[in-house]
């Protein structure tokens, strides 16, 4: 069953001279209780998608629905069960974060036993325990956004919107956050998420969607991303090779003092004995959802670098 | 949700916007009393005594109007800088318990210096509790009239920057230039019409009245002397601007 399903959506933002197209007759639909990423870059139209499909924003042509109403006729039946991290949002200035988890649930109507006992659930899931009655102006930036995304995903909303979640924590707050999410999709909730995390993208997303001067280029698994490089193998080499070597076997790039090759598995062998020949340092892995990134918004692997 | 629980997700507002804030910063309080007190002082200093309640009623209507100014920067803030009014608007909280829960957070912070100046009130120009009573309502009005307006003017800025000097601009016109601190017959009596251009007069007039202070003859047409004009011009703006927040302000965003 469908949770959201946007018709030719579109949005232009006003400015000087001509409007400017954030939304270009954008069609995507999503599926109940699965877990989806937008990628893109600054100003691809991600947030503007977001903000148009949690009600904050109203479209200029096109349909969104939400559990079957639609967001712009019929806000006040989909808001219940909706809930959004905002996008750069900031916890408030004296609450502590068990208060913002507790009175965000009490605002949205939840009974005050249910209320602690969630906050309870949150705060120790997030790993806040040592910070809980710490006032939020004491707080790094880290823990604050921790705390903002604590308060939304203990609503258990129907929908959830987080945009760019993790924005500011450290790797380890990054994961404990997942956890929760995926927590989130487990327990029912549908998940549109942001990211400009390309592993949280790949870590937790069942399907992803890259969307680029507002229109969508791709939709599918992380893993179909990749393989639309046509290229598996990443070799990166230190000293000894040069870009003229490697370039007839497939993508070159700089990435500081070594050189990056995006090749096909074939090729490995060959390129293994010439880092040999060369006394060149090679490493093998498999290309990135980066790279494939890259490579798909047009920007060219070595602009990007 | 049902209007019980958005009447509870009101007070919750109230309680962590405004209580906790002032429990935790109580220097919050004495910012709201220090600028009507500062009037007050230096009314008491330049003009004659006899004009003293009239300074301390004006100081009680510029800590309500200025609840509006409180609810025009926290709006923004909350909505501007911190993204926080999004995370009200996708939920069940309808626009209206958001917005008088705000409002009820604005008054948490003014209530102590209402009390205050209400307690020097009292002692400079005692009063019966009848006057209390219609004090209260001429308060509470005045107060929805500036929420309101203030959470209207909040809705339409995208820069934190260009909301500081409108706030200041409008409320200190509707609180500084009208006949609040002073009485209305200073001005001369072919003149006082003007003043009735600021809805917060007719709070002044109203307030004057309640408490026994003398009102100005010579009104031109006489009506404009008269408490039920009064009463009807603070009703009838307050619907005005709490109709113009409910269809104008900005809950989604165009």
């Amino acid at each position: 069953m469908e949770a959201l399903s946007a018709v030719h959506l579109s949005k232009d933002y006003p400015a000087r001279g001509r409007p400017v197209r954030a939304l270009d007759e954008v069609d995507l639909a999503l599926e109940k209780g699965r877990l989806f990423a937008f990628l893109g870059r600054n100003g691809a139209g991600k947030t503007t998608f977001i903000k148009i499909a949690a009600t904050l924003l109203l479209p200029t042509a096109g349909s969104v629905t939400l559990f079957g109403h639609d967001v712009v006729r019929e806000p006040a039946k989909v808001r219940p069960d909706l809930a959004i991290v905002p996008q750069e949002g900031r916890p408030f200035f004296h609450l502590t974060p068990r208060e913002h988890i507790r009175e965000y649930l009490l605002v949205r109507g939840a009974a005050s036993e249910s209320a602690r006992d969630r906050t309870e659930q949150m705060v120790a899931a997030m790993g806040l325990g040592p910070y809980a009655d710490e006032p939020s102006y004491r707080l790094s930036g880290g823990l604050q956004q921790r705390t903002l995304v604590a308060m939304i995903l203990a609503t258990r909303a129907p929908f959830l919107f987080l945009d760019e979640p993790t924005l500011g924590m450290d790797p380890f707050a990054r994961r404990q956050v997942w956890e929760v999410i995926r927590e989130a999709v487990r327990a029912g909730s549908t998940v549109l998420l942001t990211t400009h995390y390309l592993d949280e993208a790949e870590q937790l997303s069942e399907e992803l969607a890259v969307i680029e001067g507002g229109h969508v280029l791709y939709r599918g698994t992380a893993e179909a991303l990749r393989s639309t490089l046509h290229r598996e193998v990443r070799l990166q080499f230190t000293g000894g090779v040069t870009r003229d070597d490697l370039a007839p076997h497939g993508r070159v790039y700089a990435d500081r003092d070594r050189l990056v090759l995006l090749t096909t598995r074939a090729a490995v062998r060959g390129l293994t004995e010439l880092a040999l020949e060369r006394g060149s340092e090679m490493t093998v892995g498999p290309v990135t959802l980066e790279e494939a990134f890259l490579e798909l918004v047009g920007r060219g692997i070595e602009e990007g670098t | 949700m049902s209007l019980a629980l958005q009447a509870r997700a009101a007070a919750r507002i109230c309680y962590f916007n405004g209580i906790i804030p002032l429990w935790r910063q109580p220097l919050l309080m004495g910012a709201v009393f220090l600028t009507p007190f500062s009037f007050l002082f230096f009314l008491y200093v330049i003009a004659q005594r006899a004009e003293l309640p009239f300074g301390i009623l004006g100081g009680v209507l510029f800590t309500v109007l200025f609840t509006g100014n409180g609810m025009l920067n926290d709006c923004a803030y909350l909505r501007l800088e911190r993204q926080l009014q999004q995370i009200f608007v996708v939920s069940p909280v309808r626009p209206l318990a958001y917005v008088l829960g705000m409002a009820l957070s604005e008054l948490a912070f003014a209530l102590p210096a209402l009390v205050l100046f209400l307690g020097i009130l009292a002692t400079v120009h005692p009063f019966g509790l009848g006057a209390l009573a219609l004090l209260a309502g001429v308060i509470v009005l005045t107060w929805l009239m500036a929420t309101t307006l203030g959470f209207l003017i909040s809705t339409f800025f995208r820069q934190l920057r260009e909301i500081w000097p409108i706030g200041t601009l409008v409320f200190s016109s509707l609180s500084v230039l009208p006949p609040l601190f002073y009485p209305i017959a200073a001005i001369p009596a072919g003149w006082r019409w003007v003043a009735f251009l600021a809805p917060s007069t007719f709070a002044g007039q109203l307030a004057d009245y309640a408490v026994g202070l003398p009102a100005a003859g010579g009104f031109s047409p006489p009506a404009l002397g008269s408490p039920w004009f009064d009463l009807a011009g603070l009703v009838g703006s307050t619907f005005l601007f709490a109709l113009a927040a409910m269809f104008l302000s900005r809950w989604r965003e165009p």
